[in-house]
């Protein structure tokens, strides 16, 4: 060996995102990949260039005409998720398709995301008040919602008891979209409703990220998010 | 038409997808749906998932469209990576399964014509990326065009050339470095 690299030097990150664009990983190596090119920006700018190097490839591929349902089936898809609130110009927190799609998959949270979004409009109206729903990542179903009516504080609602491995904690998180990575909140018990100060933070602002990662009991060991996401959401503003 | 138009302005499209623009994501449809699902197609293997693929990409499209930066890549490419991406997890989500099938499929096929040296059926065209491929040994390109094109794992792809699993590891990571090199 007439070099050492660790595991974070560009060389490796390059090989990396040259396998992950390639598509020799693993689900779980690009599992990995795919959250660490959310705070990583050395490894989205490597993913990127290897996109770059490869898309002629697809040529490759023989193009196929889809059948005449596809086309349907994709805008039946837009307009069902459309249809939860389009009567109305003004952008409303019933309007916001990222909310509503993120909550496509269950009923019944949809309708204690109602009730939070309810009570939240009895706030002060001089505060812009925001709300996040952290649903699981591979389902889409709600497990949590954030609240708040003032951009220092959010409280933490859970819409069910999680389940938490014997030997794991769940880690909060936030990220703003500027930030360089994201930010502790604590550790959270499985059912648990919390009040969480962010007065050391930025304020909260539209599209911020909070996540609940599966960590060890103390949390994690690098002050970064290392278990897998269990909950995800960000942040959208209520008019 | 097999090239994409060079004067198709997919900015632009995905700016008024953004903006909510359903004709907008119907033009980018009309003018990419058929590679797209052949680029799906290949790596999932199967019509019917394939164009079920081709429909979550669309979406993917409609509502992530607001996300696409420029800066970060064209947005040709963005949809390209957007399908592809989702076919890749597909398949290495359902790996158990769908490697058993590969490794049945392809020791039958290597008993009957072993190590095979040229097993794609290779096109070269006019870009970079060509260019630096033809300078690859046969072998090695092929693991390259197997495993961007057919979504093969790196398993996959020794069953298929008849060549030992650390090889083809090592082959690929030699041919990426040195496409790196060539291309910049």
């Amino acid at each position: 060996m007439s070099k050492v690299t660790g595991s974070n030097s560009p060389e490796n990150i390059d090989e990396l995102a040259s396998e992950y664009v390639l598509g020799t990983l693993s689900a779980q190596q690009r599992n990995e990949v795919r959250k660490r090119m959310a705070t990583e920006p050395e490894l989205r700018a490597a993913v990127d260039g290897w996109e770059r190097r490869l898309l002629e490839l697809t040529e490759q591929a023989d193009a196929q005409t889809p059948s005449p349902f596809l086309w349907r089936r994709v805008q039946r898809s837009i307009n069902s998720s459309l249809q939860q609130g389009s009567s109305t110009a003004a952008t409303s927190w019933w309007n916001l398709l990222p909310l509503w799609r993120s909550l496509a998959a269950s009923g019944i949270a949809a309708t204690l995301v109602l009730a939070a979004v309810l009570l939240l409009r009895n706030a002060p109206l001089n505060e812009t008040a925001y709300l996040v729903v952290l649903v699981a990542p591979q389902d889409k179903a709600p497990g949590w919602v954030i609240q708040t009516s003032n951009r220092q504080e959010i409280q933490l609602i859970p819409l069910g008891v999680a389940e938490v491995p014997r030997d794991k904690a769940l880690e909060f998180w936030t990220k703003g979209e500027d930030w360089q990575a994201p930010v502790s909140l604590g550790l959270v018990k499985p059912g648990q409703k919390l009040s969480i100060s962010l007065d050391k933070l930025p304020p909260l602002a539209p599209n911020q990220l909070f996540e609940l990662t599966l960590e060890n009991p103390n949390g994690s060991p690098t002050g970064k998010p290392t278990g897998p996401i269990q909950f995800i959401g960000r942040a959208v503003k209520v008019i | 038409m097999s090239l994409p138009e060079p004067t198709f302005d997919y900015e632009a499209c995905l700016t008024r997808c953004a903006q909510g623009d359903q004709q907008a994501l119907r033009v980018l449809y009309d003018q990419e749906s058929a590679r797209l699902l052949g680029v799906a197609k290949r790596i999932v293997g199967d019509n019917a998932l394939a164009e079920d693929i081709v429909h979550d990409a669309f979406i993917k499209i409609w509502a992530r469209a607001n996300s696409y930066d420029s800066s970060r890549g064209s947005a040709r490419g963005w949809i390209f990576s957007v399908t592809r991406h989702l076919a890749l997890n597909f398949i290495r989500d359902n790996a158990n399964h769908a490697l058993a099938d590969e490794l049945d499929h392809e020791s039958m096929a290597d008993q009957a014509s072993p190590g095979i040296a040229d097993s794609f059926e290779y096109r070269a065209r006019s870009g970079r990326i060509y260019t630096c491929l033809e300078q690859l040994e046969p072998a090695r390109r092929n693991c390259i065009l197997h495993a961007y094109v057919d979504g093969y794992s790196h398993a996959q792809i020794a069953q298929k050339l008849g060549t030992p699993l650390g090889t083809v590891k090592a082959w690929i990571k030699r041919s990426l470095l040195a496409l790196r090199e060539c291309m910049g």
